[in-house]
């Protein structure tokens, strides 16, 4: 870790290692106030023939050293530092997803209680979860050994009844890891790490069971009773044992390891870090998502039972736009992502276009037509990759409920979910077919229909993909990793203004007034008018990222914009590159009729001829 | 008839004295009384015998035209009543049978079946003075139906909540899928089960203190079944006290087959299902006593309660057990609600059977009654409505026929007993 005083750090330099591209930045004090100015990228170099992740990342820093004008790399292939004049910077941190990233495996007693809070707390820190070993999960014993054997993970996180709770369960578990005798992909002289965060009066048997077959880290209880969650120990000993056990033994990270200021993070974990880190200072709710070819993750932070922001985050690993593509295709079913196509469509020629993205996954769209066509599979993909998150992203379960008379008809179980779409203040898009759309709207449009937020909500993508390396200078310096979110990594679309309710064609769905000082007289007409939208109607109002405005809607009766059926919402809001896209389709989104949605591309003027 | 106003108003007078003076006395009859008989009214005519419709064949319609001398302008009225008299047609004496007061040209008879009557009608004035009687002149034998029409709305209603049942049976056996909303106290089942699972603690099922005939412990049971099928998949430990004997045998072979279908007959202990006392009082101390000393993280109460709902509920509660209660008990569903994290509340207790075994005839069976319910619940607000329509409108000089045709057909027929008590 960095000994450096914040106020001292004026160039960061910070690296992804993804599992094919290096990606640099460099983050430097400008006027007072920390801005990304460069960045470069390399293939990565983890597998043969070079088999050293350093010489990828030196790569990239050279060359972010180059178009910076700043020697960054020493003679002997180093990272100079500290900073002075044209030379060194003054921290280098560093993220990484090489090689697949971090593999783990979860056991717990229950798989809806005990295990779901250890799939949360290794998702939470980074982690791929292969598989999830319970008691109730209806498999034999055999059946898991033989799981734990071919799976081959990184890392087991055990976990199992609460503190003073059931011993013979967690014991019955862990009684089948010797027996798997597992192997760990990298480095075949070391063994695997195992972090027991279960019921405490259990791990000391435990502990004997697993004897020397594994490495054991003991961490308090991820749920000491079942009312409380603390996954914070072991997601902090999930971190110190990717960097000494994982890393350590992957080609080229024991150099790494060196070299940063900060521990290495897993990316997605670092991506969770400056969600929590931006939602907690600004005191909002977000959704981040990341689309990939196989997977699609998405991040959340809403308030949970007690008030207190909750991060969760989901990997869908067969949700993506290209190897898991026909997978989306099975879930979501043809007839309903062809509903986003608003033009006739063979569909022989749709399977085929499916399954050449599947087996030529870099493909890109070089038609109009083969463009709709991916982003209406990429509105599916999210959707579906949405709604697992909200099935994940949930209360407790098993905890015992406080009731009154009152509640006699409106009795909730444990478990529901904690992500409240009229919460959501901010959503963020990354990943390729929503960072490279050709158009700014096309993203913002994706967005809407995939998540169909509520109320008002800002629109934002990442398209750089600069969350994680912001994700891990948030643990050094928090506030340079804020400033350069919200002005260089985000890059603002707008906002959507839709208010939830069943639409009535023809009707009207809410009323709207801006009003605002403009900037430019451009936009002084946009700043004082009113309008009405109607019932399954979809307008853009252009506004600029730098101006502000204030927006009072008046839903019609029967829709709700965030203050109740009915009842007027005012909000001060921020433009962005695409605008106001005001919203009256209402929610949940339900529609059949194909024209209707070439009505909506078109005003949000989707696909220009 | 002539008016004679002085005389009868001399006769009120001296009733009126009479009752003032207790002490006077007079002659046993009256001036009034003292009069000549009065002459006897005209007959009535027209006589006509039917069967009595939509009954068993044991009654008789008898109508006739009123007297001549039965007018609304007669004071004080010649004719007073008409006697009713009837004979069997194979021979006899008349016999009276029943009257029927002036104006009233009807009388129903009760026969017997089988046998054909001849009636005759006699006009009564004052002074018992008797009008010649009015004869039918054919015999009539009362017909049985085999249909009480007055009913045939029972019957309607009947084909269509039967006709529901079998359509909504034949849908869900062709994979349609059947909304039933969630009910969480059936829901929360796996959660108090894993809850007791994790803490290494047992799982208390309450089957009521009614006997196997009440059909409350009969749902409760059903509920038990799917109890211990979570409770033998988790692996837990069940504890089921009973009140009744033949409860507690029926509750062992429900856990025993329970365990069976998940696949674990070996962790099935019948121990576990064990009766403590039929005494009411007895059984709560017992079970009550079980919660403080082995402290079971999930506690289930279905079935029939009474005053130790609260009881158990609150012990229950006091060890931090999450507690499930299932009653159609009214007068015991608020402390239930109060003091536990799910219940299920009266119908939605007896649909658990369908809603956990989710089988195309038990579910179809569930919505053909919900349409049932749906009918009846119309039915009632749309007697309301009528009822209180024909009232308003008839204040305000409407003509309101329709109306009252309706509601005299809802409140005779459908509320009133549609002829099933004579």
């Amino acid at each position: 870790m960095t000994d450096l005083d914040p106020a001292n750090i004026n160039v960061i330099l910070a690296t992804d290692c993804g599992s094919t591209t290096t990606k640099a930045i460099l983050i430097q004090k400008v006027d007072g106030q920390y801005r990304q100015t460069h960045r470069g990228e390399a293939p990565t170099t983890v597998e043969e023939p070079v088999a050293d992740v350093t010489v990828g990342v030196t790569n990239a820093v050279t060359e972010v050293g180059e178009l910076a004008g700043r020697k960054l790399i020493d003679e002997n292939g180093e990272v100079i530092r500290p900073a002075s004049g044209d030379v060194g910077c003054d921290i280098y941190i560093s993220t990484s997803s090489a090689g697949g990233g971090l593999q783990m495996m979860v056991t717990g007693v229950i798989a809806e209680m005990t295990a779901a809070s250890a799939k949360r707390a290794a998702l939470g820190a980074g982690a791929i979860v292969m598989d999830t070993i319970a008691t109730n999960d209806k498999r034999q014993p055999y059946q898991r050994i033989e799981r734990i054997r071919e799976l081959r993970p990184d890392m087991m996180l055990m976990s199992g009844g609460t503190d003073g709770g059931t011993v013979k369960k967690v014991v019955e578990i862990a009684e089948l890891i010797p027996p798997a005798r597992p192997r760990p992909r990298f480095g075949s002289g070391y063994q695997m790490p195992v972090i027991y965060a279960g019921n405490k009066d259990a791990a000391e048997t435990v502990t004997e069971t697993l004897g020397d077959s594994v490495a054991l880290s003991v961490v308090p209880n991820l749920r000491p009773t079942m009312e409380v969650e603390n996954l914070a120990p072991a997601r902090d000993a999930i971190h110190d044992l990717f960097l000494e056990h994982v890393m350590a033994h992957a080609p080229g990270y024991d150099k790494l390891i060196k070299w940063t200021n900060a521990p290495i993070m897993p990316t997605p974990g670092a991506v969770g870090d400056i969600l929590k880190t931006i939602a907690q200072r600004q005191g909002i709710s977000a959704v981040g998502v990341d689309i990939g070819g196989a997977t699609t993750d998405v991040f959340s932070v809403f308030p949970g039972a007690d008030g207190e922001p909750v991060f969760n985050r989901t990997v869908s690993a067969n949700l993506g736009m290209s190897y898991s593509i026909s997978n989306v295709c099975a879930e979501a079913t043809m007839p309903v992502i062809l509903k986003w196509v608003h033009f006739d469509m063979d569909e022989r020629e749709l399977r085929n276009r499916v399954k050449n993205k599947m087996i030529r996954p870099t493909t890109i769209p070089q038609t109009r037509e083969a463009l709709v066509f991916e982003q209406a599979v990429a509105r599916e993909a999210l959707r579906l990759a949405y709604e697992q998150h909200k099935a994940f992203a949930t209360t407790l379960k098993g905890v015992q409920q406080q009731r009154t008379v009152g509640d006699t008809f409106s009795q909730d179980t444990g478990g529901q979910t904690i992500v409240d779409d009229m919460a959501l203040d901010l959503l963020v898009a990354s990943g390729g077919v929503l960072s490279h759309a050709p158009r700014m709207e096309q993203t913002a449009a994706m967005l809407v229909d995939a998540f169909q937020p509520r109320g008002f909500t800002r629109l934002a993508k990442d398209s750089i993909f600069m969350m994680p390396h912001l994700g891990v200078l948030a643990s050094v310096h928090p506030e340079a990793a804020t400033e350069v979110f919200e002005r260089d990594c985000l890059i603002q679309l707008g906002v959507c203004i839709a208010p939830a309710g069943k639409p009535k064609p023809g009707k009207l769905c809410f009323k709207y007034q801006i009003d605002g000082v403009a900037a430019d007289d451009e936009f002084a007409e946009v700043l004082h008018h009113s309008g009405e939208i109607a019932c399954g109607e979809m307008k853009l109002i252009r506004l600029p990222a730098e101006q502000e405005a204030r927006v009072r809607v008046e839903p019609a009766r029967g829709f709700d914009c965030g203050a109740g059926r009915g009842k007027p919402v005012e909000r001060k809001v921020r433009g962005g590159t695409v605008g106001l896209v005001l919203d009256g389709r209402g929610r949940p989104l339900d529609f059949e009729a194909r024209e209707e949605v070439a009505g909506w591309y078109e005003a949000l003027e989707l696909y220009p001829e | 008839m002539p008016h004679h106003p002085t005389r009868h108003g001399l006769g009120t007078l001296l009733f009126a004295v009479a009752a003032t003076f207790p002490g006077l006395s007079f002659a046993d009859d009256a001036p009034g009384d003292a009069a000549p008989p009065a002459s006897p009214p005209a007959p009535p005519t027209d006589i006509v015998v039917e069967d009595r419709p939509d009954d068993a064949g044991d009654g008789l319609v008898v109508r006739w035209t009123l007297s001549k001398d039965d007018t609304e302008d007669a004071d004080p009225r010649t004719v007073l009543k008409y006697v009713v008299e009837r004979k069997p047609a194979k021979g006899g004496e008349f016999e009276q049978v029943g009257e029927s007061t002036y104006k009233q040209p009807e009388f129903e008879d009760e026969v017997d079946h089988g046998t054909a009557y001849l009636y005759r009608v006699v006009a009564v004035g004052r002074g018992d003075v008797r009008s010649p009687a009015a004869e039918s002149t054919e015999a009539v034998q009362p017909v049985l139906q085999w249909f009480n029409g007055r009913r045939a709305w029972f019957g309607i209603l009947l084909l269509v909540v039967c006709g529901s049942v079998v359509y909504f049976i034949q849908i869900a056996r062709r994979g349609t899928d059947l909304y039933i909303r969630p009910i969480a106290g059936l829901e929360a089942v796996d959660e108090a089960v894993g809850r007791a699972t994790e803490m290494g603690k047992s799982v208390l099922f309450v089957p009521g203190i009614q006997d196997i005939n009440d059909i409350q412990t009969v749902a409760g049971i059903t509920v038990l079944s799917r109890v211990a099928r979570t409770v033998a998949e988790y692996d837990a430990e069940l504890v089921v006290p009973t009140a009744r004997s033949l409860v507690m045998t029926t509750a062992q072979e429900t856990v025993e087959a329970a365990y069976l279908s998940a696949g674990r007959p070996d962790a099935y202990r019948e121990d576990d299902v064990y009766y403590l006392t039929d005494e009411q009082f007895g059984y709560v101390a017992g079970v009550t006593g079980t919660m403080v000393r082995d402290e079971p993280a999930a506690c289930f109460y279905m079935g029939a309660f009474y005053a130790e709902s609260l009881i158990l509920a609150e012990t229950a509660n006091s060890i931090g057990a999450i507690q499930v209660a299932g009653t159609a008990m009214p007068s015991q569903l608020p402390f239930f609600v109060a003091a536990c994290d799910y219940t299920l509340i009266g119908e939605e207790f007896f649909a658990a059977s369908a809603y956990l075994s989710g089988e195309a005839h038990q579910l179809g069976s569930l919505k053909g009654q919900d349409v049932g319910k749906g009918i009846g619940a119309t039915l009632v607000v749309l007697g309301c409505l009528v009822l209180t329509a024909t009232t308003l409108f008839t204040v305000r000089g409407f003509d309101v026929g329709l109306l009252t045709a309706i509601g005299d057909y809802l409140t005779q027929n459908v509320l009133g007993d549609g002829g099933l008590s004579r």
